[in-house]
């Protein structure tokens, strides 16, 4: 009896191969699709608030020492500011974060950096001082000269995770993350 | 690999080529909104849990607890570690609240009866409605279950208000032995029992491990108890009842004495041990001169000879402690069968040391179903009728005729969180909120208060209120105004009195908040107990056996669940899948018989038969049962639900169908043991959803016991053997420490740096309660999977209670020595599951865990397959998708798996990691021993489990594990060098195989 679609099947896997053993090594970076540029319901400029005026990233994201969290700051932390200024460069989206204020309602932000549900990253061991004392740059980029926030050449793959940690010394246990 | 691919490019590649996308790594692209808080939450820190002290609310024991939150939700319930009752521990009932709080059935919002249907109605009509009512007339009733010590006196001041009477309807009252003890002692309340520090405990059926009293306290005293100590000796428990619950599995000797002839028996060694000791018996000496041991061994079918060695095994081993008998053993002559006990105690010279009669307001009725009985034969003429927290539609027997007085009722409201059979009756239902939404208190102790703080914001898929907001805005409405606006407001002012007593130097708020952080607050324990000597009886008593009605050829003995109590909990997957710690059945009801008798009848297990009482009849499966007497039939309270939501409705069968509706005359108590049952099989079968494979070892070593008098003197007791050559050849080879093996699969793992986990679990603490089970299903997101899975053996909890039946003698008929044995993932350091993997998904780590990798599963289930101890688990069918809000219950640090995923222990790897990210915040200091606490360590009662890093030879589990009881199951047959020792049950009786 004849199977045709074993023939295909191992005419693909032989194709496959061929591609793979052309392909990038295991635990270097993939080359990343173009990251979308998304809109966020309020134009926040990172390269204004972090770039000219150097506010401090764990000033808005308050718990990423202490916590598997960042933290995105409250509607109020805002406010903590915005309450007296304008926002010259933008005094239209200064406006719109005033009105959320007003009505009480949380500004709906498009979650730009993720992680997939099966990984666990706690932000407290990479960015704390006794722990990674790593710069949120390694893994978001120059954030401070990004108008617009968006996911740079990092891939969030594991084999990107994976070569960090080997570099570093860090255990590449699956059940490090993996739990 | 030697070509130069590897499996991860392959994959990839293929994933490319398949799907046709550029899909890379892990990220994902849908498009997530992220919310944060308008004004945060001082006490807020997203990813890191918050935890509020409070008391569990499940039974009146009164446990304190620590509910985590994480966003302001609660996720998980826990004891507290430093309450005097709970010390850390819950019961499985307690860790199931959450699906009280999150279950989908709860009222959404308040109703009315409007014809025959229920419609809903705003808070607004439903109070109006309620104090339109209460104003018509004057001769209002208020039905509740046990409640808080406020929310008692509110209750009582809203009736003085509106006029009418508060009934508490309570099923598993201990009433008869608060009753034995006023008579007793002229002490009209519960004494508290001290097991740690007995030597021999004697139980007349009381079921003090799963639901008597205060099951969590109880049972870490006994566990202290039968243990073996620095001199070698183990405390002793006897259990004398007709048929074995969990607590006298757990005994070292059975005597099936006849249902109802506790008292003669007691009183038979009370008298041998006045004749012996000279015990005093007060005004009872001449009662005990006409109970001797030939007169009981008749009633009782215990031989003379056997009551008195039991005496003068009591009088010689004190401190001793007698107990019992409790809700199963609850017939006509119930209260002089506990004054008996209290007066073998008073003989012995236990009262004050091992008894304790100090005052406690426990606030229940002096006559339970008395009250109820008479409230019944008036409904009929009272104006309104409110019903809390309790519902005896459901958990009175028919024939005492509830249903009929309280359709005659003028107008019937409910103040319950779900749908119940009670509610389904009434004309208005006002939803409570779950205990973990509301304030209350408690007083489960002389000088130990509790209060209950709400944990979180409502659930907002509810529109209900706290019962006490809602009775003092209605007493508003009538224009009786209680001087509180809220519920909060009066339980504050409740406790200025109690500050008074409690802390007299402080002031009220810091008081307050420092009670709030605590938990509880209590007073210093006084050094001296009190002994009271033995009153003379103001009532009559009989001793006698009770009478049973009936002819049949059976006893029908009636116990409390310890699952679902009296079947408050019933409509919670957790607990209806948790297998019954003796039965190991889920999901259903079922009739317990003796084998012997079930053959007589030509009964298999799972065949149905007709249970017919002269008061009505079920249908059961039968299971046979070695523990319980050829002449006693026994089923479980908690069952057969018509109401009360999906998970409980139409499930098994409701056992006080088939009793009378009798008042126990002193004590005013439901009888429970009442009757004789005729079996009438059916012909038809069911097959019983039971997570017990074998019931025996069949030689196998896998729960093995060794005896007390084979230990070697000096090393006797956990820890004491450091350093003590042990055991055979070949299991000194497979010692777990000696991960990795020179030469294993793993010795590319650096030894010096990475910890080697592993747990010891000591066999003769264990009590096989099951509450691990549960605590474990919380923690990890362990999914149920409903009946006809568990019949096919797909249930999937990752801790498995194992329960084998051996006997004291070679001959296999002797009286029976029960073994439990939890068994969870051994994170074998060969493990037979990682090389059958063919995508490495069983993986393991340099921790010595046994790691699964939940993503790179694809659900070949080789690995369970090969696994000897069948610890892996299949999600077969996405059992991860529940019901909203039951998924508000998950918990966010471990993953929910899906469908085709296997799964199975992780050593909660969660909390290790939690552990190593602090530890490594706070200055890089390195993880203390006993710093990572697993959830079935952490739940243990009997403290059985002891878990850390072996590669620290000063860890406590690397100290256990050195104890001469130490063994791994099927280590030496398979070479599987778990990391899982256990220590070997002890038992009085020699054990020839080990």
């Amino acid at each position: 009896m004849k199977k045709p679609w074993l023939v295909v099947t191992v005419t693909g896997v032989a194709a496959l191969t061929t591609l793979a053993l052309a392909g990038s090594r295991y635990g270097g970076a993939p080359p990343s699709p173009p990251a979308p540029v998304v809109a966020q319901p309020i134009a926040f400029s990172h390269s204004t608030h972090a770039g000219q005026f150097r506010i401090d990233c764990q000033y808005c994201h308050f718990s990423a020492e202490r916590s598997v969290a960042a933290g995105i700051p409250p509607v109020s932390s805002c406010m903590g500011c915005h309450a007296v200024i304008q926002g010259r460069n933008a005094p239209e989206e200064v406006r719109k974060l005033r009105e959320h204020w007003q009505r009480g309602e949380a500004v709906s932000w498009v979650q730009v950096y993720k992680v997939a549900d099966h990984v666990r990253f706690p932000h407290m061991r990479h960015v704390a001082a006794h722990a990674g004392n790593l710069d949120c740059r390694v893994c978001h980029g120059a954030v401070e000269e990004m108008e617009v926030i968006q996911k740079v050449a990092q891939p969030l793959s594991m084999g990107w995770c994976v070569s960090c940690h080997r570099d570093e010394g860090a255990s590449d246990g699956c059940s490090v993350c993996h739990y | 690999m030697a070509d130069g691919i590897e499996r991860r490019d392959f994959l990839r590649v293929m994933g490319a080529g398949g799907a046709g996308a550029a899909m890379f790594g892990c990220s994902d692209q849908r498009v997530q909104k992220l919310l944060p808080y308008v004004i945060p939450d001082e006490e807020i820190t997203p990813g890191v849990a918050t935890w509020y002290a409070s008391v569990c609310h499940e039974c009146p024991a009164g446990c304190g607890t620590w509910v985590r939150t994480r966003e302001g939700r609660v996720v998980r319930v826990e004891g507290n570690s430093h309450h005097p009752l709970s010390g850390g521990a819950l019961c499985s009932r307690g860790y199931s609240s959450v699906q009280g709080l999150y279950n989908p059935d709860r009222l959404k919002e308040p109703q009315v009866r409007d014809g025959g249907e229920f419609r809903s109605i705003s808070w607004e009509e439903g109070e109006a409605l309620l104090a339109r009512r209460l104003r018509k007339g004057e001769n209002h009733l208020f039905l509740t279950g046990r409640l808080g010590l406020a929310m008692r006196n509110l209750a009582d001041d809203f009736l003085a208000a509106v006029g009418g009477n508060r009934v508490e309807h309570e099923t598993l009252s201990e009433a008869p032995l608060r009753e034995a003890t006023r008579i007793a002692f002229g002490r009209p309340f519960l004494p508290t029992f001290d097991f740690a520090h007995a030597r021999v405990v004697y139980s007349f059926g009381a079921d003090f491990l799963e639901t008597w009293l205060s099951p969590v306290e109880y049972q870490r005293g006994f566990a202290r108890m039968a243990r073996v100590d620095a001199h070698g000796s183990k405390g002793k428990m006897v259990f004398l009842a007709p048929r074995l619950s969990l607590t006298g599995q757990n005994s070292d000797e059975w005597v099936p004495l006849r249902p109802g002839s506790e008292a003669l028996v007691a009183l038979a060694m009370a008298h041998v041990i006045v004749g012996s000791s000279g015990g005093d018996a007060g005004p009872y000496e001449r009662v005990l001169e006409s109970y001797d041991p030939e007169y009981a061994a008749e009633a009782s079918g215990v031989s003379a000879g056997d009551i008195e060695s039991l005496a003068l095994q009591f009088l010689r081993d004190a401190p001793s402690l007698a107990v019992g008998p409790g809700v199963a053993g609850h017939h006509r002559n119930a209260t002089a069968a506990n004054l008996a006990v209290h007066i073998l105690n008073a003989v012995t010279g236990n009262v004050g040391r091992t008894v304790r009669l100090r005052h406690v307001d426990q606030g229940a009725p002096a006559r339970p179903f008395g009250e109820m009985r008479s409230a019944i034969s008036v409904m009929d003429r009272t104006d309104v009728v409110m019903v809390h927290e309790t519902n005896p539609a459901y958990s009175l027997p028919p024939a005492a005729g509830f249903r009929e007085a309280f359709a005659a009722a003028g107008f019937r409201v409910s103040f319950a969180t779900t749908m119940d059979e009670t509610t389904h009756l009434c004309d208005l239902v006002l939803p409570d909120r779950h205990a973990l939404e509301s304030w209350g208190d408690s007083n489960p102790r002389p000088g130990l208060w509790a209060i209950q703080q709400p944990a979180m914001q409502p659930v907002p898929h509810f529109k209900a209120r706290q019962t006490g907001d809602v009775l003092l805005s209605v007493a508003a409405r009538v224009g009786r105004d209680l001087g509180s606006p809220t519920f909060f407001d009066y339980l504050q002012r409740q406790w200025r009195g109690i500050r008074v007593a409690a802390a007299p130097g402080e002031d009220f708020d810091s008081f307050w908040l420092e009670t709030l952080r605590k938990g509880y607050v209590e007073l210093p324990r006084p050094v001296r107990e009190e002994s009271l000597p033995l009153r003379s009886p103001d009532t009559a008593l009989s001793f006698e056996a009770p009478s049973l009605d009936g002819d049949g050829d059976f006893v029908l003995v009636v116990y409390p669940s310890s699952r679902f109590g009296d079947g408050k909990q019933a409509n919670r997957p957790w607990l209806q899948e948790l297998p019954d710690p003796v039965s190991k059945v889920t999901w259903h009801s079922w009739v317990e018989m003796n084998p012997r008798a079930a053959d007589r009848l030509g009964l298999r297990d799972g065949d149905l038969v007709r249970v017919r009482s002269p008061y009505g009849q079920v249908e059961l499966p039968t299971w046979r049962y070695p523990g319980i007497r050829e002449d006693t039939v026994a089923v479980a309270m908690g069952g057969g639900h018509q109401e009360y939501g999906r998970f409980a409705g139409g499930r098994g069968v409701n056992p006080m169908r088939l009793l009378p509706a009798e008042v126990e005359q002193p004590s005013g108590t439901l009888v429970k043991l009442a009757t004789r049952v005729v079996l009438e099989p059916t012909g038809g079968r069911r097959g019983l959803a039971t997570t017990q494979g074998s019931p025996r070892q069949y030689g196998r070593p896998i729960a093995p016991a060794v005896g007390l008098a084979a230990l070697m003197p000096h090393e006797r007791g956990v820890g004491a053997t450091a350093g003590v050559e042990v055991g055979r050849g070949q299991e000194e080879r497979a010692r777990p420490q000696a991960f990795p093996q020179e030469g294993g699969r793993f010795d590319q793992y650096d030894q010096e740096t990475n910890p080697r986990w592993a747990m010891a679990i000591d066999l003769d603490r264990c009590t096989g309660c099951s509450i691990c089970i549960t605590a474990c299903q919380s923690e990890n997101n362990v999914p149920w999977v409903g009946e006809e899975q568990v019949v096919m053996g797909r249930a999937m909890h990752w801790m498995r209670m194992e329960r084998y039946y051996e006997t004291v003698d070679a001959s296999s008929a002797g009286p029976l020595d029960i073994r439990f044995l939890p068994m969870l993932c051994q994170h074998c350091g060969n493990a037979p599951c990682e090389p059958v993997c063919p995508v490495y998904a069983a993986h393991h780590t340099p921790e010595g865990l046994n790691a699964q990798v939940y993503n790179r599963c694809v659900g070949t289930r080789y690995c369970a397959n090969n696994c000897p101890y069948k610890v892996r688990v299949l999600n077969w069918y996405d059992f991860g998708d529940v019901a909203e809000p039951l998924n508000w219950a998950f918990n966010p640090d471990v993953t929910v798996r899906g469908g085709g995923v296997m799964e199975k222990c992780s050593f909660c790897v969660q909390r290790i990691r939690d552990v190593q990210n602090r530890a490594r915040l706070e200055s890089q200091r390195p993880v203390e021993d006993g710093e990572v606490v697993p959830a079935c360590l952490q739940s243990c009662p009997a403290e059985a489990i002891v878990f850390g890093n072996l590669r620290d030879p000063h860890s406590r589990v690397a100290q256990v594990i050195q104890d001469q009881r130490s063994y791994r199951v099927l280590d030496v047959l398979l070479d599987t060098q778990p990391a899982v020792t256990y220590l070997k049950k002890v038992t009085f009786h020699e054990v020839d195989s080990g």
